[in-house]
């Protein structure tokens, strides 16, 4: 086979998969990119305009996004580190030999499984003050007195928020540290005990990366359980992309904010690897 | 403004849409029918009224056999249904002819071009059968867009029971309603007033109620003037909050209630007022309500020396751009605003009907005496700003609103920045007066 025939055969190989990824990431991606850098009007139809990076300063300036960017690190860091402690408890637990350990694995396991619309609305009524079982179980352990609106303050709403993607998520963890610790000798684990989470670190960080991009990007447990209310306290970035789009039909900003989102979570990203980097060659 | 907005998207709605997307596509290649063209105009409508409209469809197309009415299940909850709708639109898509739609989507979807105007189809004659509030609501920058099929406003719904015993009038102002829930609650399990307080449209609404009705007003139509950090205004939103955390006569959780959660509270009889919509009515007066012939309702409590306010709700008909048949959709229209349409649409829910001969109708009243009083609390209706970017206005009042509720922004400091932020969007937006009714 010629060199140029090794090639030709190798682009058409190619070709599939790099029709599927142009069409389904490059062009939306590109689409967004161009519509970020744009005035998008309502004038008996929609007008768009060139707007340089007009709608990125305008970011900067508005309170509204910066509240949301806060809201978004707050939920993603303490859902994130909660979800680390606990899956990797669970897998813990759930790797040793006991009686009844496969039921007990496909029961932790559940949450995971149920539509995250579906359970943000039964814990939206698990935290209602009236109603809710959250208040119930509460006054009759003699923990609290007065009903409390678990949804109806800032503080709370952003823990209730945290504590429904935890339950939720915290599966998803389990499972990849699991995953991890089945790749590490028996002997090693009985021999060293202190060495398992060295050993687990690779599925971890793998664990990690997922869980931080989807809580940063998290939208429909949010949209469900509290709107982003109550006075804008728990709005996340996603969240007020989305409201950009589809409520106020302005594409442009809303493409900005997405935008903005992306290339700062990559920041993070970057940061986070050049971080464990530096650590490894320490 | 819709309750039981917290249902998703069934499996039959998903069906149903996804049949109306093919029969979208099978129409385009031209389809393998040689069947007589009988031409489709599509409506997507909430699960809980297609058994009304598919009756509505049956009768229209027994008069019109050239016409099929494809009545598509939508969501339950009106802003996955706007979402539909928008996406829709915004891909040019004609399987909606009809979009039935909630008042304040009107000026959005005429501002980005997506409805075809009605104005030559329906002349004066046939405007003036409507109620004129909610017609007006369909008309933006002087045109017609949107045919009113049933009309909402807010209401205050009473213990009348409570009140005879305590020996107490319905309240009036703001002082009466105070006095008499906190003479008659007994908390946390009989509160005195409840009402939607989530960051939602809905807190608007009840809030440009008790702003009317202390003499204030969030947009001026004719001026585009915001009066949101005006003292009475002020005044206004320390009233709904000074109920949550002065006089505590609302419960705490009000932070977190849409419709249903207020209605649940006071049809279980926890509460002494409700604000809410016509629809509370029926369901209160249901056989198994344990409030069944207990309750009254009337016009929403104001400052004394000026009149109450009513929020004007309700949903009507428009015609997409992107129809195919827009003769067939407006004749649909016609039928469903017509007397006939409307004994279909509203005599067995329960819906308050848009045409004004409706309120006069011996059968109407005869099913639903209420009516009178829905005609007696029209007069005092208030409709939401008409502009294009009405849902990030009201987006914006919400948090602020909702801030004060939480106590997180006093009053004063919540509508001031909300006033600041209005001017803004209406600067960068260019205001538009309304031209005329």
């Amino acid at each position: 086979v010629t060199a140029r025939g090794l090639w030709r055969e190798r682009s058409l190989l190619l070709l599939p998969a790099g029709t599927l990824l142009t069409v389904a990431v490059l062009v939306p991606v590109l689409r967004v990119l161009g519509l970020s850098l744009s005035f998008v009007m309502l004038r008996g139809g929609i007008e768009t305009r060139w707007a340089g990076l007009a709608q990125f300063v305008r970011l900067w300036q508005d309170s509204r996004f910066l509240t949301a960017l806060g809201n978004t690190i707050v939920f993603t860091t303490a859902s994130v580190l909660l979800e680390m402690v606990l899956g990797v408890a669970f897998a813990l637990v759930l790797h040793r030999v006991f009686r009844g350990r496969g039921p007990a694995r496909a029961v932790v396991m559940l949450p995971w499984a149920l539509p995250t619309a579906v359970m943000a609305l039964a814990w939206a009524w698990i935290f209602n003050d009236s109603f809710g079982v959250a208040n119930d179980l509460l006054e009759r352990a003699g923990l609290i007195r007065q009903p409390l609106a678990w949804l109806g303050g800032p503080a709370s709403a952003m823990a209730s928020l945290v504590i429904a993607d935890v339950w939720k998520t915290a599966p998803f963890v389990m499972l990849i540290a699991l995953a991890g610790l089945q790749t590490i000798p028996t002997q090693v684990l009985e021999a060293a005990r202190g060495v398992v989470l060295p050993l687990l670190a690779p599925a971890l960080l793998v664990a990690l990366a997922f869980r931080a991009i989807q809580a940063y990007g998290a939208f429909d447990l949010i949209y469900v359980m509290t709107g982003g209310g109550p006075g804008g306290s728990t709005e996340t970035i996603s969240l007020y992309a989305f409201s950009n789009y589809f409520r106020y039909l302005d594409f442009g900003y809303g493409s900005a904010i997405a935008v903005m989102g992306a290339i700062l979570l990559g920041l993070l990203a970057l940061a986070g690897s050049t971080l464990a980097r530096l650590r490894r060659g320490a | 403004v819709e309750h039981a907005r917290n249902e998703r998207m069934g499996p039959a709605a998903l069906a149903s849409l996804a049949a109306a997307l093919l029969a979208a596509l099978a129409g385009c290649s031209g389809g393998p029918a040689e069947q007589a063209p009988m031409a489709r105009v599509g409506v997507l409508v909430p699960s809980s009224e297609r058994p009304l409209w598919l009756a509505l469809a049956d009768s229209f197309e027994t008069a019109h056999p050239g016409v099929r009415i494809d009545v598509v299940e939508g969501p339950q909850a009106t802003d996955l249904r706007e979402n539909l709708y928008t996406a829709s639109l915004l891909a040019k898509d004609p399987s909606f002819d009809l979009v039935y739609m909630d008042v304040t989507w009107t000026s959005k979807f005429a501002a980005a071009g997506f409805l075809e105007p009605l104005d030559s189809w329906f002349p004066e004659e046939e405007r003036s059968r409507f109620l004129p509030e909610a017609l007006a609501a369909g008309r933006v920058g002087g045109r017609l867009y949107r045919i009113p099929v049933r009309t909402d406003v807010g209401l205050l719904y009473f213990r009348e029971d409570w009140l005879r015993a305590a020996g107490r009038a319905p309240p009036e102002t703001f002082r009466d309603l105070l006095s008499t829930a906190e003479a008659l609650q007994d908390p946390p399990m009989r509160w005195g007033f409840v009402w939607q307080g989530k960051q939602y449209e809905g807190l608007v609404c009840d809030f440009l109620e008790v702003l009317h009705g202390s003499g204030g007003y969030w947009i001026d139509p004719a001026t585009g003037e915001v009066g949101l950090d005006r003292p009475e205004s002020i005044a206004a939103l320390a009233f709904l909050s000074g109920c949550v955390r002065r006089a505590h006569v609302t419960p705490p959780g009000v932070t977190t209630y849409q419709e249903e959660e207020s209605r649940r509270l006071f049809q279980d009889g926890r509460a002494v007022f409700l604000r809410n919509w016509p629809y509370v009515w029926r369901l209160a007066q249901s056989e198994d309500s344990p409030i069944r012939g207990r309750i009254g309702a009337g016009p929403m409590v104001h400052r004394r020396g000026f009149p109450p306010a009513a929020t004007l709700g309700g949903w009507g008909l428009g015609v997409s751009r992107y129809s195919r048949n827009p003769e067939g959709a407006v004749a649909f229209i016609r039928f469903v605003a017509s007397m006939a349409g409307q004994r279909i649409l509203c005599l067995s829910s329960g819906y308050a009907p848009s045409r004004a001969e409706a309120y006069r109708d011996s059968d109407f009243l005869a099913q639903n005496p209420f009516l009178e009083e829905i005609a007696r609390v029209h007069r005092f209706a208030v409709p939401r700003p008409r502009i294009a970017r009405y849902a990030l206005a009201s987006d914006l009042l919400q948090r602020h609103l909702s801030a004060a509720l939480a106590g997180t922004e006093t009053p004063a400091t919540a509508l001031r920045r909300a006033a600041r932020e209005t001017r803004a969007l209406l600067r960068a937006s260019g205001f538009l007066p309304e031209a005329g009714r």
